[in-house]
C-alpha cells in the first residue's frame, strides 16, 4: 500500500491542495470519476470547517483495505475550538453564520464511513471512508 | 498570493466566462465582483457561466454561483449555467445543493439559445 499523504491547512488555497491529494490518490485506487467527485467535495468541505473555525489543522490521505476490499480514509484533525454538540452540526439546514449548514452533513452523504469525534478546547478529528464497488 | 482572474468575454448583449481553473475561495469571490462590475459597465442583458471543465463544485463554488444568479438578476440580466458535469451535478445533489433557482443548460450552445429567449421574454432583448 501506499504511503500516506498529508496536506496542512492553513489557507483557502490549502483547501484546494487537500482536495486535489484526495482526489489523486482516489483515482490512483481505481475509484469512478463520480466516487473521485465525492471524495474531494467532502474533503473540500472538511477542508474549509478546518480553515474557518479552527484556523488550522490537517487532512491526511491513505489507502485502506478491510476483507479483501480497497478503499480510501481521509483524517481531518484541527486543535480547534470543538463541536459543542456534534449531533445538533449534524443536523441537514443546521448553520453558523460563516458556514451553510451542509458541510458536515453532505460530506456524510457523500462517503461510505464518517466518525466524529470532539471535544470543546480541545479540537475536532473527523475519519472519512470510502470504499471501492 | 494574488488571485487568479477569469477572463469575461463579451459578445453583443451577452458575457461569457468560462471557468476552467481549480477555483480556490478567494478567485471564486473575485470572480463573483468581476462579473457584477462587468454587467453593470457593459449593460450585458445575459451571462452564460460554463462549468464545463470544473470537476468539482463544493458548497462553497455552489453557493457562490446562486448569488451570482441572485445579484446578476437583481441587476437585471440573466444568468445561464452550463455544462456541468455528470459527477459534478450527482455530488452537488447528494451534497443537498440543488441550486433550484439557477438556469442550467447542457452546453454552451444551448446555454445561448436559452439565454436569449429569457432576454426576448422579458421585452428587451430584441436586436
Amino acid at each position: 500500500m501506499g504511503q500516506p499523504k498529508s496536506a496542512v491547512i492553513r489557507s483557502d488555497l490549502d483547501i484546494v491542495i487537500a482536495r486535489t491529494m484526495a482526489r489523486d490518490m482516489a483515482r490512483a485506487l481505481g475509484f469512478s470519476a463520480v466516487d473521485q467527485a465525492r471524495i474531494a467535495t467532502a474533503v473540500s468541505e472538511l477542508a474549509r470547517n478546518i480553515y474557518l473555525y479552527a484556523g488550522t489543522g490537517t487532512v491526511t490521505v491513505r489507502e485502506v483495505e478491510k476483507l479483501g476490499r480497497k478503499g480510501i480514509e481521509i483524517v481531518c484533525e484541527d486543535q480547534g475550538p470543538g463541536i459543542p454538540d456534534v449531533d445538533l452540526v449534524m443536523q441537514d439546514g443546521y448553520t453558523t453564520s460563516r458556514g451553510m449548514g451542509m458541510g458536515l452533513p453532505g460530506a456524510k452523504r457523500l462517503m461510505d464511513d464518517f466518525v466524529i469525534q470532539s471535544q470543546v478546547g480541545v479540537g475536532t478529528k473527523i475519519v472519512l471512508r470510502k470504499w471501492r464497488n | 498570493m494574488e488571485s487568479l482572474r477569469i477572463p469575461i468575454l463579451k459578445i453583443g448583449d451577452i458575457l461569457i466566462a468560462s471557468i476552467q481553473v481549480n477555483l480556490h475561495d478567494a478567485s471564486a469571490v473575485q470572480f463573483k465582483d468581476d462579473l457584477l462590475e462587468k454587467i453593470h459597465a457593459t449593460r450585458a442583458k445575459g451571462v452564460i457561466i460554463d462549468l464545463t471543465a470544473l470537476d468539482l463544485v463544493d458548497s462553497f463554488i455552489g453557493r457562490l454561483i446562486a448569488d451570482i444568479a441572485a445579484m446578476a438578476g437583481l441587476m437585471g440580466s440573466r444568468v445561464v449555467i452550463t455544462g456541468l458535469q455528470p459527477a459534478v451535478a450527482i455530488t452537488l445533489v447528494e451534497l443537498g445543493l440543488e441550486l433550484p433557482r439557477v438556469i442550467t443548460a447542457l452546453n454552451l450552445e444551448k446555454g445561448l439559445s436559452v439565454l436569449q429567449r429569457l432576454t426576448a421574454e422579458s421585452g428587451d432583448g430584441a436586436a
